[in-house]
């Protein structure tokens, strides 16, 4: 009934996007979002609520909550290849999208390892996609972007999933009515 | 006290209040023309070319009539990872890089040349470009006119099922959630420090840092999904039914001399990517 000429975007659908997009941004504003690295490149969460709104909404809403994220970073970066469209913005956009496809083919086996896949391949696509742009517009050498994948990628995977998992596993629980507090 | 002072730190929607041309331009134009502009910076490899670019910005920040210290505030931050980048694009791309380019430094291993050296001045020049158009282009931009500019621009797109309307719905939601999200973070900041939780630490201690953290992100996404559920049951409860035949307090009218700007975005664009610049 909700999608009738609105390109499948229902009031939840845009409310969800919003809030969450909301919360990427704060995340970046106030550099809660950034948890600094003994490298001394900063780990990043701002992701996250990229792939917690495709979990929860799909990836329609996770595609959107991508592209505001993107946005915010191109325009308030302050890294040279963050302030470059198609490494800051085009990545983000398939975040939600592939954490949502992930979560729905895996959720009928496991609710918790549909969740923590999704977080997995949520954050790989950010850092490899980022971090692949960013190699094809030589702003990296190859050999640094391995580096950089593997020292930052494997603990924004660990931090992602957390925080998903967090978060998700008891406001499903709530929604389908099996626990009895409110989160 | 002051790291719970989350609210003051929070710079969205920088809006310079002048009276100039980029200011009184229309917002569907002027959207137009940035994406034009930033697609001319993106695109553009050669030394010359940046160049032209470099003065096109410039001149853009004069337009706009925005101070230019105000519009290069992001430069000073970012001067260490520029430094950085070009010393790891000095050091690691070596020959990789074009490999029929002479070579203009040699040490050990390292191997520098003429192709690198371009390379780093290019990613350089085209840093300070993007940041002084999207500085000019945030600065001169309110955040309502933007979101009426995306939803106007969208609204041809509406037949291939493109949601205008609620698309820019979702951003000036979101904008308008990014304080009150603030807010609730000073609280629950302020809730853990006051039963002794410690915020922060050091960079060495990545694991301690995460863990002192989640206790602030957890309820604060909570929170967000909880409010947005509250927002849900309001607007449904008051029928919302979306953008179909429905009428704005502001309308956008634009002036011959808007469609200037996107039209001179264009031939700029076009000329950056055609003219035969030398290397």
């Amino acid at each position: 009934m909700q999608d009738a000429g609105r390109g499948g975007l229902s009031t939840r659908g845009i409310v969800i996007s919003a809030v969450l997009a909301a919360v990427a941004i704060f995340l970046g504003a106030t550099r809660l979002g950034f948890i600094p690295t003994p490298t001394g490149i900063a780990a990043t969460i701002m992701h996250v609520p990229a792939i917690i709104g495709g979990v929860l909404e799909g990836p329609v809403v996770g595609a959107i909550i991508g592209t505001i994220f993107g946005l915010y970073s191109f325009f308030y970066a302050t890294v040279p290849m963050f302030k470059d469209p198609i490494v800051a913005i085009a990545p983000r956009i398939f975040i939600g999208v592939f954490a949502a496809w992930t979560y729905w083919s895996v959720r009928r086996a496991s609710e918790f390892w549909a969740i923590v896949l999704a977080a997995i391949v949520g954050t790989a696509t950010n850092t490899v996609l980022v971090l692949g742009f960013g190699t094809a517009r030589h702003y990296l050498p190859v050999k640094a972007a391995w580096v950089v994948g593997i020292t930052h990628g494997i603990p924004e995977i660990v931090v992602a999933v957390i925080l998903s998992l967090a978060v998700l596993l008891p406001w499903k629980r709530v929604h389908r009515g099996q626990a009895r507090a409110r989160v | 006290m002051n790291e719970f002072e989350l609210l003051r730190n929070i710079t969205i929607g920088q809006y310079l209040p002048v009276d100039s041309y980029l200011h009184r331009l229309d917002p569907r134009a002027k959207i137009l023309a940035a994406i034009l502009v930033i697609a001319a910076v993106t695109f553009t490899p050669s030394l010359a070319g940046n160049a032209c670019l470099l003065a096109g910005g410039l001149a853009l920040v004069w337009l706009g009539r925005i101070p230019l210290a105000y519009a290069l505030r992001g430069l000073l931050p970012a001067v260490p990872i520029l430094v950085f980048l070009a010393v790891m694009q000095l050091v690691f791309f070596g020959r990789n890089y074009d490999p029929t380019s002479p070579v203009v430094f040699q040490w050990r291993w390292i191997v520098v040349t003429g192709a690198v050296l371009k390379l780093v001045v290019v990613s350089a020049a085209r840093f300070l470009e993007l940041l002084l158009v999207t500085s000019v282009f945030t600065l001169s931009t309110k955040t309502t006119d933007l979101t009426l500019g995306i939803e106007s621009l969208l609204r041809p797109f509406q037949r291939l099922r493109v949601p205008a309307h609620e698309l820019a719905l979702v951003v000036t939601i979101a904008v308008r959630f990014v304080p009150t999200l603030a807010l609730e973070a000073e609280r629950l900041m302020k809730a853990q420090a006051s039963r002794g939780a410690r915020l922060g630490g050091s960079r060495w201690r990545f694991i301690s840092r995460v863990r002192r953290s989640l206790p602030i992100l957890v309820p604060l996404v909570t929170y967000a999904l909880r409010r947005g559920e509250e927002l849900i049951v309001a607007m449904e409860a008051r029928a919302y039914t979306g953008g179909a035949g429905r009428t704005a307090y502001t309308v956008l009218a634009s002036r011959p001399g808007d469609w200037l700007a996107v039209g001179a975005a264009a031939v700029f664009l076009a000329a950056m990517l055609l003219a035969p610049f030398p290397a």
